[in-house]
């Protein structure tokens, strides 16, 4: 009893000046992957050195989306699947600025799949973080551009017959300059992960595998989060060397994670900028590239 | 003297007795100095004058002979000799300071130009310096313009790939802190109204551009039509206030502009330019006054420390501060109901508080933003209430219908939202009937309708697009609402 009435100072939690500690407890689910995510972004974040004054958090709508309004960076909660046209307009109009996407697979391939695939064409330098979680969490457990064939979800109670996105695959055939695949189990690789998507230039995509105990498990009997995080342990291979395009999720299979693709190319600034140099050898490019 | 032209001499440099003066601005690139200099002084240079010429540059000095050809040859007099010993008397010519190197944007002075660039030089007057769009008829020149100036100033184009992303794109790069335009049609706007609500929710300034074409739908590309007035109000799902401005020339496209992001950025919303095809595609005389004369309106950014700043905390005028994304603020912001912290909060109170707020914000301050072109509506018998280019349309009407002997006055939305009610409803005591012609079939006639009651009758005078309200129409319209004070 003593414990309960005591009165927990929330900045004295290790994440107090990075979270917004004021808003816990968050509205997710018991044993849902999300939190630790956040965590092994946070993480990631530190890991990288990054300054948290200009570092900016956008996302879509959604379970994941939620995410923005936790963080105490410059965050914002955009509509659905616009997170990365929006992200876009901030980082190209201030490029000293860190944007970094964090949105769910329904958000990011369903509604904004057009932007994605755009952004990563265009090779924007945003960092996208993708949960996955096979399902629409927020609206009650209905089919994603991910759940896996013969798996149920609320608009699909026979059994979904579509063939799911392999979300690595799209991003690495879009043209992504850095994509990797994690689970929520993986939390320091993520966070590595995070670190080095963070402080490379381009279009950067990391999947996180997470469970989501309250729907997906439950319509499919998954058990509770920690079954599927074991699950997780079970399914999952490291493989660095996988081609993303050939390793699709599905009910039961391997989930093959990693670093699949991490090449050096040219931004859309950095295109844009050579542009203008050779149409006017003399024109003067700040690197801000700001307004006086 | 040395024989001119004979190769086997050598010519050696003297020092000349003065130097060649190009009046860069003056050029109009007919490049006879440089073809005719027998000496090949003379070069193409690459920059661009003010007029978006290349004039002629110096470029072999020892070569000159001072022979004085490109002066008499130069029909624009923007070449001559200057002697030492010659005391020439001095025009103020004016100048630009900027690199000629570089396109000489924001332009200034008089121009022959379309209504759709126009629109895109006032936005970089206004200091616009990021757009995004998707291509659309009639509004593709307006990005294409933008295309070529904004990288030129070191702003950002970029082509989205769709409206969506477009309007989306502008309002992150207003968040970080550049006024941002964007242009479209009707379907375009279509597309874009979900975000246009998160504009309005999240309090971004923007300033988005609908060139009207013929509607619903894909309608008629290349025509025209006004019938997206009530879009531009109520486009979004949800409750909040609207700003709209109505061109109705090519002088205007540029004014309104200017005008747009002043009010986006006055009171934090994306404001609407409602032209329509004909203005679009329309060229004509243009006046640009220099930056530096133009009124221009910066937003209200915070000076409060990151403790106390709360980003929806508003004054008594309703508009709360701003805090460009960077600045070290951390604040959250969210399309959901939210409180003055930005943070979603699903209570009825807070609904309650923010969405008066979105409404009131434009309503309080109706009156600053309302501006009306009245003529003879003081003795008016009939008043015709017209916008953008409709307002041209009814112009000979009118003209006849005084010929006649009617009273009429004429009244002109510069700004369509918010809706002048107060003043509508003031003439609606004196008159015995307004006219509206528009290019639509009855929009703001309703509104005109409503503020008047049963004070006078409303005629409106509907017109689907794709061509024009005839003037016989709008005279019989006229006459009919004369006669009916009499009975």
């Amino acid at each position: 009893m003593a414990r309960k009435n005591k009165i927990v100072n929330p900045e004295s939690h290790p994440m107090g000046d990075i979270l917004r500690m004021d808003r816990m407890p968050h509205i997710w689910c018991s044993g849902c992957g999300l939190g630790t995510a956040m965590t092994a972004f946070v993480e990631g974040l530190k890991l990288a050195g990054a300054d948290y004054n200009s570092t900016v958090v956008v996302s879509g709508i959604g379970c994941t989306a939620r995410i923005a309004g936790y963080i105490k960076l410059d965050s914002y909660h955009t509509t659905h699947g616009r997170a990365i046209p929006f992200a876009t307009g901030i980082k190209l109009a201030n490029q000293d600025l860190k944007v970094v996407v964090f949105s769910g697979d329904g958000d990011l391939f369903a509604i904004g799949g057009n932007h994605l695939i755009h952004a990563a064409r265009r090779n924007v330098d945003l960092t996208v973080i993708c949960v996955n979680n096979f399902i629409y969490g927020m609206t009650g457990g209905q089919n994603a551009p991910t759940t896996p064939i013969s798996a149920y979800s609320s608009t699909a109670p026979y059994g979904n017959c579509e063939e799911p996105f392999n979300l690595v695959g799209i991003a690495a055939s879009a043209g992504a300059s850095y994509v990797a695949r994690w689970t929520a189990l993986h939390t320091r690789r993520l966070s590595e992960s995070v670190s080095t998507a963070f402080k490379r230039k381009g279009f950067s995509f990391i999947e996180v595998v997470s469970p989501c105990p309250t729907v997906y498990a439950r319509k499919n009997r998954g058990g509770t989060g920690l079954d599927l995080l074991k699950e997780f342990a079970g399914r999952s291979v490291i493989d660095h060397t996988a081609d993303p395009t050939k390793i699709p999720l599905d009910m039961d299979g391997k989930i093959v994670c990693g670093e699949f693709v991490n090449i050096e190319k040219p931004t859309f600034w950095d295109t844009v900028q050579a542009g203008l140099k050779k149409r006017f050898p003399n024109i003067y490019l700040e690197k801000k590239h700001m307004e006086e | 003297m040395q024989p001119y032209g004979n190769p086997k001499v050598k010519i050696k440099h003297k020092k000349l007795p003065g130097r060649v003066v190009v009046i860069a601005d003056r050029c109009k690139g007919c490049d006879y100095c440089i073809d005719y200099c027998p000496r090949d002084v003379l070069v193409r240079s690459e920059g661009f004058n003010t007029k978006g010429y290349h004039p002629p540059k110096v470029a072999n000095e020892d070569a000159c002979t001072f022979c004085g050809l490109c002066e008499r040859i130069c029909p624009d007099f923007a070449i001559y000799l200057e002697h030492e010993n010659t005391q020439r008397i001095t025009i103020q010519e004016p100048r630009r300071k900027q690199n000629i190197e570089f396109f000489p944007s924001p332009l200034r002075g008089e121009f022959f130009m379309q209504g759709d660039i126009a629109c895109a030089e006032g936005a970089l007057a206004a200091g616009c310096r990021f757009f995004g769009a998707y291509p659309i008829t009639p509004a593709s020149e307006i990005a294409e313009h933008m295309s070529v100036v904004l990288p030129r100033l070191k702003g950002v184009f970029i082509q989205f790939e769709d409206e969506i992303a477009s309007i989306a794109g502008i309002l992150g790069a207003s968040w970080a802190g550049r006024k941002s335009m964007t242009a479209t049609s009707g379907p375009g706007i279509s597309l874009m109204n979900e975000n246009i609500g998160l504009g309005m929710m999240m309090e971004v300034p923007a300033v988005i551009v609908n060139v009207q074409r013929g509607s619903p739908s894909t309608g008629l590309p290349t025509s025209w039509g006004q019938s997206d007035m009530m879009q531009a109000r109520w486009g979004s799902h949800g409750d909040y206030g609207s700003i709209a401005l109505c061109p109705k020339s090519c002088q205007e496209m540029f004014d309104l502009t200017v005008m747009a992001f002043n009010y986006s950025e006055k009171y934090r919303l994306p404001v609407f330019i409602m032209s329509d095809g004909i203005v679009g595609h329309m060229t004509e005389k243009v006046v640009i006054p220099p930056v530096e004369k133009l009124k221009l309106v910066e937003r209200k950014y915070t000076r409060k420390t990151a403790d106390k700043y709360k980003p929806y905390e508003a004054g008594p005028d309703l508009v709360p501060e701003f805090a460009k994304a960077g600045d070290g603020y951390r604040y959250h912001t969210t399309g959901l109901t939210h409180d003055e912290r930005g943070y979603p909060d699903m209570s009825e109170e807070a609904h309650q508080k923010l969405v008066n707020r979105l409404v009131n914000k434009i309503k309080a301050h109706a009156d600053d933003i309302i501006i009306l072109e009245e003529k003879d509506t003081e003795k008016a018998d009939v008043i015709v209430i017209s916008y953008g280019i409709t307002s041209r349309l009814s112009a000979p009407a009118i003209a006849i219908a005084k010929k006649k002997g009617i009273k009429v006055g004429s009244l002109r939305l510069v700004t369509v939202w918010p809706f002048p009610e107060k003043r509508i409803r003031e003439l609606s005591k004196r008159v015995s009937g307004f006219v509206v012609p528009e290019m639509n079939l009855g929009q703001i006639v309703l509104e005109v309708e409503r503020c008047s009651g049963k004070n006078c009758t409303v005629a409106g005078i509907g017109h689907a697009g794709g061509g024009i309200i005839r003037t016989e129409d709008i005279v019989k319209a006229i006459t009919e609402a004369a006669h009916g004070k009499k009975k």
